[in-house]
C-alpha cells in the first residue's frame, strides 16, 4: 500500500461511508443540511489554501536565496527557481498550488533527497495520529468526568476546584508542561522514555503495515514492541491530553448547568430519581450533543498542540516534520504541511458536524 | 438604587430584584457591587488584578528588582538556584570601611597591609595578580598611593576568619562560597566584592545562571517586558481591525457581512500558531513581525464577538427609537450600538492578552519569533532544554513566568466574564 493511498484510507473512506449513509437514511432536512455543509466546507479548504499562499508568497524574503545558503550562486537559484516553477508569474503559480491540493501532489523536498513531500507526510501523518487519538480520549474523559462532577456540585468545593483546574491547564504553556513531565518522569525517576515513538533496537523487529505502531504490533503479536509504544506514549498523551481537558472540563460543565434546567430533569426529580441518575443518566447524555461539536472546534487547538507536543518529544509526526523542514528552510514542504493541516481542519469539522446532526434532530435547514 | 428611588411608586424593574440594578450602573461600579453576588469570581477578578498590575510594574521597572542586566554575564555558567558564585571575595570587620582590594592601597614608604589567605588556593595568585594590575595602574595615577599587600597564609578558613575577626590582619580573601557556609559563626564580619571586579559577588542568583552565566531571575524580570509588548500590542492591532470590521458587517449585513465572515470564520478554525509559524517563518525572526503575526491570528476572535453582540443590540427597541427621531445610520452605530459592544470587548481582550503570551511563547520555543539572544521566556526554555539532564531551574522558571502572566489575565477574562455577561461564556 502506498502511503498516500493510507492517508486517503484513513480520512477518506470513513468519512464517505458516513455520508452516504447519512444522504441516504436521511431526511429531506437531513439531505439539505449535508449539502450546504459540503457547500460551505469547499470554500473554507479554498479560503485557507490562498491564505496560505498568499502568506508564503506575498510577504517579503526569497524563499530560494534562504534555502541555498549564502553560498548559492545565482545561476543555482535560477534553476531552482525554475524547476519549483517559482519564475512563472503570480496567478499561475496560485492555480498550480490549487492544483496540488487537489490532487495531493506537493512537488518534491527543496532540500535533501528531493523525495515527493506526500511520501514524507504520509510517513509522518500516522505518527500524529497515534497521538492526538490517545489525547482527545484522555481529555474528553477527564472533560466528561469532571465537567458533569463540576455541574452537579454547582456553586460548591468541586466545582470551584474544577474551574480553577480549568484555568489553569488553559494557561499552562504546552511545551513547558512536556518539559516538566520529561523532567520528573525521564530524568528524575527514570520511569519513561522522553523521546521518540519506540525504541529503536525493537523497532527493526517491527513490520510496517499501518505505521501505527500499537496497531502494528498487535497485529504481528510482537508484545515487547507494543510495550515499548505504549511507554513512549505516555508522556506525549498526558501532555497533549491533559493541556485539551480543561476546555472539556468547562464546556460540559456548561452543557451540563444548562440541561439540568431543563423541564424533563425537573420531572425526573419530582419522580424520585435519584440525583446521581438524574446528572448521569438523564442530563449528561443530551449535554454531550454540543460537546462533540466542540471537538470539532478543539481540533485548532489539538493540531498546534501537537506541533509543540511533537517538537519536545523528539516525536516523528507532522508537526515535527513542519518545524525540522522550517529551520532547514525547505519552503515547499512547510507550504504543503501548512496546506495538509488546513485540509485537515476543515475536513475533521464537517465529520464533526455530520455526526452532531445525526445525534440531534433539530439541527436541519 | 431603583429600590430606594422609586419607593414611593413600585416599578417594574424593582421586583426583578439586583440583576437590574447590575444592569444600570458601569462596569466599574458594577464590579465593587457584584462582590456580593459573585464571591468566587469577584476575587478572581481581584487577584487577577493584582497580579496584571504586578506584571505591569515590573515590566516598566525590571531594573529596579533585576539586581543585572539580562544580557549581562555575570558568574559562573549552570549554578544553582540559591548558590554563590565561586569567586573570591575580600573579607572584612563589619565597621571597617575597606570596601575593595583598592582601599587597601598606601601611601609609598607606610607599612604595607596584610592580606590572609588560605594556604593552597587559588586565592593567593588571585590576589597578587589583581594587585599587581591595581599597582600598575596607581603608579600611572601617580598620587603616591601604591598597593602591594603582604599576603599571610593560614592553614584553614577558621584560622583566618579568626584573624581577621580579632584584628591580626585588616583584611582576608575567601571563596566566596567557603565564606557563606561559615558566615553565621562570625556576626562581626562581611564580605564585600569580589576582588576580581565583577558585580556577581555579593549576593547569590536565587534562580541560578544559564549556561552562559547569564542570571536566570534578572532575565525572567525582564522577559516580561517583552511578554507584555507583545501580548499588548498585538491585541491592540486585532482590535483595531476586528472591531470596526464586526461593527460594519453585523449592523449592514448582506454580502459583504457573508463573505467577510466566511473568510474570519475560516481563519478561527485554523490553528492559530501553525498560521503563525508561516507568517514568521516568511518574515523572519523580529519583534515586529511575531506582533503582526499573532495580530492577524485574533482579528477573527473580537470579529466574531462584535458581529454576534451588534446583531442582537440592532434589535433593541433603542435602536427602533433613534431611528424614528431620524438618527443616520452612522449616528445609530457610533452612538448607540459601539458603546453596548465594547464592554465584551474589553473582556475579550483581556483573555486574548493571555492567547498572544502564550502563542509569542510558543513561537520563541520553537526558533521562530524573536531573535534568539533577546531577554524572552519562550527563548530561555527553548535554550535550557538542552540542558535539561543537568540544569533543571532553566526550563523551571520561565515556564513558571508564563503560566503565571497568562493565569493573571486569564482569570481576570474569566472572573470579567462571569460577572459582566454569563451569556459570553461560550468563547
Amino acid at each position: 500500500m502506498t502511503p498516500i493511498a493510507f492517508i486517503l484510507l484513513i480520512i477518506g473512506v470513513p468519512l464517505v461511508l458516513m455520508l452516504l449513509y447519512v444522504f441516504i437514511r436521511g431526511s429531506m432536512g437531513l439531505r439539505r443540511y449535508i449539502l450546504t455543509r459540503i457547500g460551505l466546507t469547499l470554500p473554507m479548504i479554498f479560503i485557507l489554501a490562498s491564505l496560505v499562499f498568499f502568506i508564503m508568497r506575498i510577504l517579503p524574503g526569497d524563499p530560494v536565496r534562504s534555502a541555498l545558503g549564502p553560498r548559492g550562486t545565482a545561476e543555482q537559484a535560477e534553476n531552482m527557481r525554475r524547476t519549483l516553477g517559482l519564475d512563472q508569474p503570480l496567478i499561475v503559480q496560485y492555480g498550480n498550488f490549487l492544483i496540488d491540493i487537489i490532487t495531493l501532489d506537493f512537488g518534491t523536498s527543496m532540500v535533501g533527497g528531493h523525495r515527493p513531500i506526500i511520501d514524507e507526510m504520509s510517513e509522518r501523518f500516522p505518527a500524529t495520529l497515534e497521538l492526538i487519538i490517545p489525547s482527545s480520549i484522555l481529555a474528553l474523559a477527564i472533560g466528561i468526568i469532571g465537567g458533569s462532577l463540576a455541574a452537579s456540585k454547582r456553586r460548591k468545593f468541586p466545582d470551584y476546584s474544577l474551574r480553577v483546574y480549568s484555568v489553569i491547564i488553559y494557561s499552562l504553556p504546552i511545551f513547558w508542561f512536556g518539559l516538566m513531565l520529561q523532567l520528573l518522569f525521564g530524568i528524575q525517576w527514570k520511569l519513561l522514555p522522553v523521546a521518540g515513538r519506540i525504541d529503536p533496537v525493537i523497532r527493526t523487529s517491527l513490520q510496517p503495515v499501518t505505521n501505527l505502531y500499537l496497531i502494528d504490533s498487535l497485529i504481528s503479536g510482537n508484545w515487547p514492541a507494543f510495550w515499548s509504544g505504549v511507554q513512549h506514549l505516555i508522556l506525549p498523551t498526558i501532555t497533549l491530553g491533559l493541556v485539551l481537558s480543561g476546555v472539556f472540563v468547562r464546556m460540559t460543565r456548561i452543557n451540563v448547568i444548562e440541561t439540568l434546567q431543563a423541564d424533563y430533569i425537573a420531572a425526573a426529580r419530582a419522580r424520585g430519581i435519584r440525583e446521581r441518575v438524574v446528572v448521569y443518566g438523564h442530563a449528561l447524555k443530551n449535554a454531550m450533543i454540543p460537546v462533540i461539536t466542540l471537538i470539532g472546534l478543539q481540533v485548532a487547538i489539538l493540531l498546534a498542540g501537537a506541533v509543540l507536543t511533537e517538537t519536545i518529544f523528539n516525536w516523528p509526526g507532522m508537526g515535527g516534520y513542519l518545524v525540522q523542514r522550517i529551520s532547514s528552510r525547505d519552503y515547499t514542504a512547510v507550504q504543503s504541511v501548512i496546506a495538509m493541516f488546513a485540509l485537515l481542519v476543515a475536513l475533521i469539522s464537517l465529520a464533526v458536524d455530520l455526526v452532531y446532526s445525526l445525534l440531534d434532530p433539530r439541527v436541519r435547514y | 438604587m431603583s429600590s430606594t428611588e422609586g419607593s414611593n411608586t413600585p416599578t417594574k424593574r424593582e421586583t426583578e430584584g439586583w440583576q437590574n440594578d447590575l444592569q444600570r450602573v458601569g462596569l466599574v461600579r458594577r464590579l465593587l457591587m457584584a462582590r456580593k453576588w459573585y464571591g468566587v469570581d469577584w476575587w478572581f477578578v481581584a487577584i487577577s488584578a493584582v497580579m496584571v498590575l504586578a506584571f505591569i510594574f515590573i515590566a516598566f521597572f525590571p531594573g529596579l528588582l533585576a539586581p543585572y542586566e539580562p544580557d549581562q554575564i555575570v558568574g559562573t555558567s549552570f549554578l544553582h538556584p540559591g548558590k554563590y558564585p565561586d569567586v573570591p571575595v575580600l573579607v572584612v570587620r563589619t565597621e571597617s570601611t575597606v570596601e575593595t582590594l583598592l582601599d587597601l592601597a598606601t601611601p609609598e614608604g607606610e607599612d604595607r597591609p596584610s592580606v590572609g589567605v588560605v594556604q593552597g588556593g587559588t586565592e593567593a595568585t588571585a590576589v597578587r595578580e589583581h594587585s599587581q594590575e591595581l599597582d600598575d595602574q596607581l603608579i600611572q595615577d601617580g598620587n603616591g598611593l601604591r598597593l602591594r599587600p603582604r599576603i599571610e597564609r593560614y592553614d584553614d578558613v577558621q584560622e583566618l576568619l579568626n584573624a581577621v575577626n580579632d584584628g591580626t590582619i585588616l583584611a582576608a580573601v575567601v571563596n566566596s562560597n567557603e565564606f557563606n557556609q561559615v558566615k553565621s559563626d562570625y556576626p562581626d564580619l562581611r564580605s564585600g566584592d569580589s576582588i576580581l571586579g565583577e558585580t556577581a559577588s555579593a549576593g547569590g542568583f536565587i534562580m541560578g545562571t544559564n549556561e552562559i552565566g547569564q542570571d536566570v531571575f534578572s532575565r525572567l524580570l525582564w522577559g516580561t517586558r517583552i511578554a507584555l509588548i507583545v501580548g499588548f500590542s498585538s491585541s491592540i492591532i486585532s482590535l483595531l481591525l476586528g472591531l470596526p470590521l464586526g461593527l460594519l458587517a453585523g449592523y449592514f449585513g448582506g454580502a459583504f457581512d457573508r463573505l467577510l465572515s466566511l473568510v474570519m470564520d475560516s481563519l478561527y478554525a485554523f490553528p492559530g500558531l501553525i498560521l503563525a509559524i508561516a507568517i514568521t517563518s516568511v518574515l523572519g525572526p523580529s519583534i515586529y513581525n511575531v506582533i503582526v503575526a499573532i495580530a492577524v491570528l485574533y482579528i477573527p476572535t473580537y470579529y466574531r464577538i462584535v458581529r454576534g453582540q451588534t446583531l442582537t443590540v440592532k434589535e433593541e427597541v433603542y435602536i427602533e427609537a433613534a431611528k424614528s427621531i431620524g438618527a443616520r445610520r452612522w449616528e445609530i452605530l457610533w452612538r448607540y450600538i459601539y458603546p453596548n459592544v465594547i464592554p465584551s470587548v474589553a473582556i475579550i481582550f483581556s483573555v486574548n492578552v493571555a492567547d498572544a503570551i502564550l502563542t509569542s511563547a510558543g513561537l520563541s520555543f520553537l526558533g521562530l519569533g524573536l531573535p534568539p539572544t533577546m531577554a524572552d521566556w519562550g527563548i530561555d526554555l527553548a535554550r535550557g532544554q538542552r540542558f535539561i539532564q543537568t540544569a533543571w531551574w532553566l526550563i523551571t522558571y520561565p515556564g513558571i513566568a508564563i503560566m503565571l502572566i497568562v493565569l493573571a489575565f486569564t482569570m481576570m477574562g474569566e472572573g470579567l466574564m462571569e460577572i459582566y455577561n454569563p451569556k459570553l461564556r461560550e468563547r
